[in-house]
């Protein structure tokens, strides 16, 4: 008692940034314990645009698929093998599935889902001591956001395309899993 | 057996008398107390010491290049080696150099060495590892090993070389350490996110200073004065941004926090608290000036006020500093 008493400015000093630590520990972890999102999404994976051979949409809450018309006489890449998953939000994981199965799916294509969560970019702060400011993009993250919570997610993605540049052309939102 | 209040009526009597002097006082507490004052940051630099500090920093450069120009030929044992390695040694050199008084300032030459090679050693191993060496985890790790390893040097050594050190190193493992908690969470606002952590790490700065400023660590309260003021003042300025995009509550308090700092600056006796509040006063004028006086004054009038305020502000710190700063550190 008589240390604290003799070193309370110290005490109080070092205890301000130990404080801040745990705030920001709390602010970031538990709102996460008390919401959770509930709808799970479809995604495709695997650039379902310029070099794969279907285009996938939702049309009247289901899952449609139309081929890429090419012009005759141009040279194309072979078109690329494209996956749709299923995300389980409950668990953090992603399921594969046929276009067949996602077929029979209710889908709601709006970008915020309705309980109210949608699927954003993180940021990637950079910098070495003491410039730890710099942030952009991050294309290799992707969160759940809503209601002052944001959850990492923890995406499966067409292996053969994943490199960290073409990240942002691998994951495409179909829709919310009614 | 003399009591506690007949020592300190003695010493009262001493000191009136003139026979005694602080420094003499302060030196057989320390000398009783098992506390050795190190020379670091009391010493008054001369050419000598300036020419040591550049030497430790040329040797710092040629480690550094040397691994560098060689990352790609060198074995892992070799980096390791010259860096980690060599970081161990200066850290044992200054051990054995900080034992002799005339080798002292040499000592604390081959501390900064080891403090700023035995970092780089770290990252190498943590490279060579296969982890990403820069990230905030790894940083996170890098700084907390530097800081427990300083905090005991400082509790077997009691050097206030080890306390700067201990400090530098925690500040920089809250830094790493909150940014890796907060990774890329989109509900981050980085730059005021960092801008709240140099707030807290300069109000943390400040109390530190004021509680070495009663003990043998004395030397570090200005060093940590000038540093908390920039980082909590600055940052307090920083929070207020620009118009239209000010924040009203940090434009507000703003005043308040300066003027307070000027008011400490006369209770504590600091210089650094003067002449940092009186450089983000000068500041704050400027700012205020141009955000809301420049357009319905003209920039040619709001200038002529905010010079005239800055002369005023410079004469107030003028006259704080020679009526109640110098003067009662020289009673």
């Amino acid at each position: 008692m008589e240390f604290v008493k003799k070193n309370i400015t110290l005490l109080v000093g070092m205890s301000i940034p130990i404080l801040m630590i745990l705030f920001v520990a709390g602010s970031i972890y538990l709102p996460g314990l008390f919401i959770q999102p509930k709808f799970n999404f479809l995604y495709v994976s695997g650039a379902d645009s310029y070099y794969s051979k279907y285009q996938y949409s939702v049309q009247n809450g289901k899952l449609v698929r139309s081929e890429i018309q090419r012009l005759e006489n141009q040279i194309y890449q072979p078109p690329r093998e494209v996956k749709l998953y299923i995300y389980d939000v409950a668990k953090n994981e992603s399921k594969e599935i046929s276009f067949e199965e996602a077929q029979n799916l209710n889908l709601d294509s709006s970008i915020i889902s309705p309980d109210g969560f949608e699927i954003v970019y993180g940021s990637r702060g950079e910098g070495f001591f003491p410039f730890f400011f710099l942030s952009e993009r991050d294309y290799n993250t992707l969160y759940l956001k809503g209601h002052n919570v944001s959850k990492k997610l923890n995406l499966q993605l067409s292996g053969s395309y994943y490199n960290y540049y073409n990240y942002y052309d691998n994951f495409r939102f179909i829709g919310w899993i009614k | 057996m003399v009591t506690k209040e007949e020592v300190l009526q003695y010493i009262r009597t001493l000191a009136e008398q003139k026979i005694i002097t602080k420094d003499e006082l302060i030196e057989a507490y320390d000398s009783g107390s098992g506390i050795k004052q190190d020379i670091f940051l009391i010493k008054k630099v001369g050419v000598a010491e300036i020419l040591y500090y550049i030497g430790g920093a040329i040797i710092f450069l040629g480690i550094l290049i040397l691994v560098w120009q060689n990352w790609s030929t060198l074995g892992f044992g070799t980096k390791v080696l010259v860096t980690l390695g060599s970081g161990i040694a200066a850290y044992f050199v200054g051990l054995l150099f900080s034992r002799d008084e005339r080798t002292e300032t040499a000592g604390s030459v081959f501390y900064f060495i080891s403090a700023l090679v035995t970092p780089i050693g770290l990252w190498v191993v943590f490279d060579n590892a296969g982890f990403d060496a820069s990230s905030y985890g790894s940083q996170s790790l890098i700084s907390g090993i530097m800081l427990v390893t300083y905090l005991l040097s400082l509790f077997v050594f009691r050097k206030n070389v080890f306390t700067l050190f201990s400090i530098l190193f925690g500040t920089w493992f809250f830094f790493s350490l909150t940014s890796w908690m907060v990774g890329g969470a989109p509900y981050f606002n980085y730059w005021k996110f960092y801008m709240y952590r140099v707030l807290v790490a300069g109000a943390a700065y400040i109390l530190m200073g004021y509680a070495f400023s009663k003990n043998e660590r004395a030397p570090l309260s200005e060093f940590l004065y000038t540093a908390g003021m920039l980082g909590f003042l600055g940052a307090a300025f920083a929070l207020g941004e620009w118009k239209p995009n000010q924040n009203v509550f940090w434009e507000l308090i703003y005043p308040g926090l300066v003027f307070g700092a000027l008011f400490l600056s006369v209770h504590i006796k600091s210089k650094a608290f003067l002449t940092v509040g009186t450089i983000f006063l000068m500041a704050y004028i400027l700012k205020i000036t141009s955000e809301y006086f420049s357009t319905g004054l003209g920039w040619p009038l709001a200038l002529v006020i905010a010079g005239l305020a800055m002369i005023g502000v410079g004469y107030m710190s003028f006259s704080i500093k020679k009526e109640y700063i110098d003067t009662k550190q020289h009673r």
